[in-house]
């Protein structure tokens, strides 16, 4: 085994910081026992299942039927390469059987002749094999990749609104990383180890059946050493690499962090910081380090065993006159060859271990019922109507508790209340994210749940803070809200908006790459953008999520009256932290503790006196 | 240097004057370790061959008929295994402890580099740099640096392997020695086309996973508008395009192993072509004919350590330079407190942009000089106060005074601020917590300027004051020197940036974390730093304001629900919940009082916020003002807020319009009087000609019946 191992742990990508006390370590066991703290056990909850034996299973063989072909020839490319390889020991092994008999006619001019020819054929085949293995770890890395995002993009909204996007962004970067190196890697190269040992192995038998049971005086070595040591190795290596990338997740955090750090004077503590988590990521180097420490030894034993064995069994075979001086010349030389074949597997083999992993958190998604809705279902009119609608997100803990409210077309209704009173949950429901524990929400007498979400969209959409800039140009990201739209349809909804001015002054107008790493936008640009694909979407009925509670007040301004022109002519729910968009409101429902207390218009409510009444005097005091 | 005694207790100063002197100066430091790994890895090597030796013993044994040799050949095969298996284990050992302390010695640098520049990272390009350093680099740097003593090793063994077959047979020495050469001068110039390509195919695939990372970022937006084909089809294009790349930077890898395989293969058949003639000759046996096949296939081991050096070097040297860079990044105000022998000096180029805040640091380290430990206050004689004109008065009187814009908050009062500008207003906060960074725009400029040409943009008067006085102690030479030196530059042209005055003491002239300790600016865009919320409020602080307090204060017993249901560890208790990488798993508002929290558990002398509760629905704000005000009772607040549920409760309103303050007085008076107040602060789409609202209006009204109500406790 060579320092190899080493540099591929060293290539084990970043990965976010994760952390969590562990239970105390088992037995204790000599040598460098696993440190108590395990940097790679999950920290946060894990809201998306991670996928069972039996569909990663069933994935992995999916993957393997798709790329038949180029496994079967790896394979085929491989044989040859490895056959021909055997040409020098045993063309060796005839000159000796001569030398040794004492013959003067050895045909050398054939014996070079065919050499080189092997040695053509071996250079050759060498080099394909290494193209088709990286061809079949890419192609399957790519699809794993491209398979994971399509089923992402295929998640129901509810999901999504409860998950968040951390667990799958967590799974997009880090696993498919992880991923990379197992795919790229592992999986050609434990093919090729695989199949060359065999084939060396057939190649010891045939040349010399005796030398061949040298081989088994290995095993008493090897196979218990493996096992202690794989027994270890995929959660020390697993907890060495979220070490290492907590390192670097300090770190950066730090950078990001800068200026409230400085403020708070945080500088100390956050060297503090990054010391602790380098002491942590190298206790686990030091075990993985002691592991190898086992290892090394029992494979050197079992490679010089092999060949020691082959040695001097075959010699006293030859003394014994069993096989002849050529036949041990090329067992000699073969078992020599046998060592990197064994060492591959032995390298690649726990990086697969550590890769099932990241697998079954990937293929975890597919586990997921993609939203079945009854297409069948079509709203027969616009108005939107809850009616005694129960929910929570935990079981047993309403948030929502009996809230009946109707949304006539064509109206305005603002949700106000305090914070944590539900009102971004009634939100929620009414644009058919959720679906309610007991109760309805309709949209022109349809259920919303039975609709699925590419029929909900066209007529309900939820704005919220999130104002998403994707990577890419500006006509891409106006372009998801109405694919077919041609560009004159994007500049009247970027002018409608009052985006025109800005994004007539790009360089490239709609071209113009945007988002990280393109044209920075502004805040209040970013929120235009967002607009601008609501127009362009066009549903009747909007759910308004404090779209603009982030801005800073004078965008917030500006804003507001490029909303207003989205606004005109459609029914629009407004969950409103602040009271002027409150105002303006045709009803006005105060939401406290899961239950509407009030409703009514504006003036309605500030001469009733409530609760509404007495925050809009504090506002205006 | 064991792998259990890390963290280094100091990782010393590092040789920052270029890439390749860093990774000396790393090397140098783990001197007993490289010796070390040299000396196993000549066991090492030199074991595996012996091998050959071994085999051929033993095949002239079997030729020969003899047992007893046969026997010898066994017991040398024993001894090989052993010393092989010790050589390799401890190699290896040695080796990753090297390779593990380079790593660790230069993260815990840039630990330190990091916190050290603090606010000067953020918006600069440095910020990805340090962060590129700490991902990729540090493997690359720690890689290198280890290779050179196997390396060494390596090259040790092979010439003796070849010294050996030269004297032994010449011809077949000769052949391997032309051979290895060949093997070299084939291989090396195929690395860099492998590792260019390499790095394209990195880019590439770095390009794929932000695509795939932002198209799950923005998922919601995706499943709530639509647009999913469109985002997938593009992803599948450029995932497509990285396994194109990453197979041409196989095919380079393949051609590169093929021509490993040709080179030592035609070596054995040369050495199986004349070996054989030899032999036939009767002038070697067959045991030393296999012998010399057995030497020849050992010799392919070191090789590949040499490809390894090679790569491992092309690989780090732009990581050592970039690592170089930016560990020589510096505040100045640094440089003049440790002196220039700590410092990079001038050679560090490229990183004028952390720089040049050079300017306002390099007077407090010349004050810290000056004044020597306690530079608080400093002679107050000496300093005076610019703008004497409108705002002389008020400077004189205690509390937080900024000459640029005229604003005052008198001390233990609650002072709001009404800033027509966010932009300003941010600009505003910062300078009011003294050594202000520049802004972005000027980033660019002066990036190569001579330092000594360019005049700070800090005012003068400050500065002069305070390094007149130096001067008077005839010091100013050495301290000077040493802050010019390694300041490469400044920014030309931004004139008016003047200390903001604390009880009569310019910030800037205070060293910088005694400026913070005084004033704690909470800016629009608090970081929460991830760990446990117990982690995040242990800031350091007067200790005055405990930790539920301060939470009660900040209305934050919803994201403590919130925070003990998303961390099932927690057991329920909230303060042992975590909080996920900035915060991302709490609405901006919860974010918003966790962070007004922190602050208030400092509890500073002068506390600024910009704009602590804009994403906070109303009900809570007009709480949280309450309790802001009661909880800073006697201390000098200033928050930045157009909320009028804020601006009631602060004991003067202070109007900033177009950079001056132009109205203060409380906002009840303000909204009457000043119609460009109103129109920032009640929404209305433009301020109105006349001065009194009109009855009718909401605003208007509600104003005059509160007013009614309230006016007698405000006044």
């Amino acid at each position: 085994m060579t320092l190899d191992t080493a540099e591929s742990i060293r290539e084990e990508s970043v990965e976010t910081a994760r952390e969590r006390p562990r239970k105390a370590p088992r037995a204790k066991e000599f040598g460098v026992p696993p440190p108590a703290y395990d940097p790679s056990a999950p920290e946060d909850v894990t809201i998306l299942p991670v996928g069972s034996p039996t569909t990663v299973r069933s994935y992995v063989r999916e993957l393997l039927r798709r790329h038949r072909r180029t496994f079967i020839l790896l394979i085929a490319v491989n044989t040859v390469a490895v056959v021909a390889s055997m040409a020098g020991p045993q063309l060796l092994g005839g000159v000796v059987d001569g030398l040794a008999d004492g013959e003067r006619d050895l045909h050398l001019g054939r014996v070079v002749a065919l050499f080189t020819a092997a040695l053509v054929i071996q250079t050759v085949f060498t080099q394909q094999v290494r193209l088709r293995g990286s061809v079949l770890g890419e192609e399957m890395l790519a699809d794993l990749r491209e398979d994971f995002l399509v089923r992402s993009v295929q998640l129901p909204p509810g999901v999504l609104e409860r998950a968040g996007t951390g667990d799958l962004l967590s799974r997009i970067t880090t696993d498919i990383d992880r991923l990379g190196d197992a795919m790229r890697r592992a999986v050609p190269q434990l093919a090729i180890a695989v199949v060359w040992m065999v084939l060396l192995l057939a190649a010891l038998g045939f040349t010399a059946p005796p030398l061949a049971l040298a081989v088994l005086l290995t095993l008493p070595v090897l196979v218990p050493g493996c096992r202690w040591y794989f027994r270890r190795a995929p959660r020390s290596y697993r907890a060495e690499a979220a070490g290492y990338a907590a390192v670097a997740a300090a770190l950066a955090e730090t950078v990001d962090s800068g200026r409230t750090v400085e403020a708070h004077r945080l500088g100390a503590r956050r060297i503090a910081l990054s010391e602790r988590r380098i002491a942590e990521w190298t206790a686990w180097e030091r075990r993985t380090l002691w592991l190898r420490t086992v290892l090394f030894p029992v494979i050197n034993l079992s490679n010089m065993l092999v060949l020691g064995g082959v040695l001097i069994l075959g010699g006293i075979f030859v003394l014994q006159g069993w096989i002849s001086v050529g036949q041990l010349t090329t067992g000699a030389l073969l078992a020599q060859m046998l060592i990197e074949p064994v060492e591959l597997i032995l390298r690649w083999y726990d990086e697969l271990q550590v890769a099932q992993v990241s697998l079954a958190r990937l293929v975890g998604v597919r586990e997921i019922e993609p939203d079945n809705g009854d297409s069948a279902v079509t709203p027969d009119g616009q108005e939107v109507r809850a009616t005694d609608v129960r929910f929570g997100y935990h079981d047993g803990v309403d948030v929502l508790h009996g809230v009946t409210l109707e949304v006539p077309p064509g109206t305005r209704v603002a949700l106000v209340g305090p914070s944590g009173a539900g009102k971004s949950t009634l939100g929620r429901l009414l644009a058919g994210v959720y679906g309610p524990r007991r109760g309805e929400v309709t949209l022109g007498g349809a259920e919303l749940t039975d609709m699925p979400a590419e029929e909900v969209r066209r007529h309900v959409a939820l704005v919220n803070q999130e104002h998403h800039v994707f990577v890419g140009s500006l006509r891409d990201n106006l372009l998801l809200a109405r694919p077919e739209a041609a560009d004159a349809e994007l500049w009247a909804a970027l002018g409608a908006v009052d985006a025109d001015g800005w994004a007539t002054a790009l360089d490239d107008g709609l071209d113009c790459e945007v988002g990280s790493g393109g044209v920075t936008v502004t805040p209040a640009q970013a929120q235009q953008i967002a607009l601008a694909r609501l127009v362009l979407a066009d549903p009747h009925t909007l759910v308004l999520d404090e779209a603009t509670s982030l801005l800073d007040p004078r965008a917030a301004r500006h804003l507001e009256r490029s909303l207003a022109h989205v606004l005109d002519g459609r029914t629009v729910v407004a969950i409103a932290h602040r009271l002027h968009t409150a105002h303006d409101a045709d009803v006005i429902a105060v939401v406290e503790d899961g239950r509407i207390s009030e409703l009514g218009s504006h003036d309605a409510l500030v001469s009733a006196g409530g609760p509404y009444a007495a925050l809009w005097r504090s506002w205006h005091g | 240097m064991q792998i259990r005694d890390l963290p280094y207790a100091d990782p010393g100063v590092p040789d920052v004057r270029s890439g390749f002197r860093l990774l000396v100066w790393l090397g140098r430091n783990q001197l007993g370790g490289q010796l070390k790994a040299l000396a196993w890895g000549v066991l090492h090597l030199a074991s595996i061959a012996l091998f050959p030796v071994v085999a051929g013993l033993a095949v002239e044994a079997a030729v020969d008929r003899s047992g007893e040799r046969l026997a010898v050949a066994g017991a040398v095969m024993t001894v090989v295994t052993l010393t092989v298996a010790l050589g390799d284990t401890m190699l290896h050992r040695v080796a990753v402890t090297n390779w593990i302390t380079a790593a660790a010695r230069v993260q815990q640098l840039l630990a330190r580099r990091a916190a050290a520049l603090g606010s000067t990272l953020t918006r600069r390009v440095a910020a990805g740099e340090v962060v590129a350093v700490s991902t990729g680099d540090i493997e690359r740097i720690g890689w290198c640096v280890e290779a050179v003593s196997r390396f060494s090793a390596a090259l040790l063994t092979t010439l003796a392997v070849c010294a050996a077959l030269v004297v032994y047979e010449p011809q077949i020495g000769l052949l391997a020695c032309a051979g290895m050469l060949a093997l070299a001068l084939t291989v090396l110039p195929l690395l860099p086309r492998a590792t260019r390509r390499a790095d394209f195919q990195r880019e590439r695939a770095g390009r794929a996973t932000e695509l795939a990372a932002d198209t799950v970022a923005g998922l919601r937006v995706l499943r709530g508008i639509g647009g999913e084909e469109l985002f997938l089809s593009r992803y599948r294009r450029v995932s497509q395009e990285v396994r194109r790349a990453a197979v041409r930077t196989a095919r380079m890898w393949a051609l590169i192993e093929a021509v490993q395989v040709a080179i030592p293969g035609l070596l054995l058949v040369g050495v199986v072509w004349y070996g054989t003639g030899l032999a036939l000759d009767g002038r070697i046996t067959a045991g030393e004919l296999v012998m010399a096949y057995g030497a020849m296939t050992f010799l392919l081991f070191p090789l590949r350590l040499f490809g390894e050096f090679a790569m491992s070097y092309s690989f780090s040297r732009p990581s050592a330079a970039r690592a170089a860079r930016v560990l020589s990044l510096h505040r100045s105000s640094e440089s003049a407190e440790a002196g220039a022998g700590a410092s990079p000096g001038p050679g560090a180029t490229g990183v004028a942009g952390v720089d040049r805040v050079a300017g306002v640091d390099r007077v407090a380290g010349v004050d810290r000089v000056a004044g020597g430990a306690s530079p608080v206050p400093p002679p107050s004689g000496s300093v005076c106060v610019p703008d004497a004109g409108d705002a002389g008065d008020a400077a004189d009187t205690a509390g937080l005074y900024d000459p640029v814009s005229g604003l005052h908050a008198a001390a233990g009062q609650l002072t709001a601020v009404v800033c027509g500008d966010p932009d300003e207003a941010g600009r505003l906060a910062e300078r009011l917590g003294g050594h202000p960074v520049d802004e972005p725009g000027e980033d660019e400029a002066g990036q190569d300027e001579p330092v000594e040409g360019g005049t700070r943009r800090q005012d003068t008067v400050v500065g002069e004051t305070v390094v007149g006085e130096v001067e008077a102690q005839g010091e100013a030479g050495p301290p000077r020197e040493a802050g010019i030196g390694t300041g490469t530059g400044s920014a030309p042209g931004h004139a008016g940036h003047r200390s903001a005055v604390l009880d009569g003491v310019p910030l800037d002239a205070m060293p910088l974390e005694a400026a913070r300790t005084a004033v704690l600016v909470q800016d629009k865009d608090p970081m929460l730093l991830s760990g446990t919320l117990a982690e995040l409020l242990d800031v350091p602080s007067s200790g005055a304001v405990g930790v539920h307090q301060a939470l009660e204060a900040a209305h934050c017993s919803d994201v403590l629900t919130a925070l003990v249901q998303g961390s099932p560890d927690a057991e329920g208790d909230p303060m042992r919940a975590r909080l996920t990488e900035r915060g991302r798993s709490l609405s901006g508002g919860q974010r918003q009082r966790l962070a007004l929290a922190r602050s208030l558990i400092t509890d500073p002398d002068v506390l600024v916020l910009d704009e602590p509760t804009s994403a906070v629905d109303s009900h809570t704000e007009a709480r949280i003002a309450r309790s802001l005000r009661q909880l800073r009772q006697g201390r000098t607040t200033v928050v930045f807020s157009s909320s009028p549920l804020l601006l009631d409760r602060a004991d003067r309103v202070v109007f900033v319009h177009d950079g001056t303050a132009s109205a203060e007085g409380t906002h009840r008076e303000l909204v009457r009087t000043d119609a460009a107040y109103r129109a920032v602060v009640t929404r209305e789409p433009e301020p109105e000609p006349e001065p009194e609202p009109e009855p009718a209006g909401p605003p208007g009204g509600a104003l005059t019946r509160t007013a009614k109500t309230e006016g007698a406790k405000s006044a």
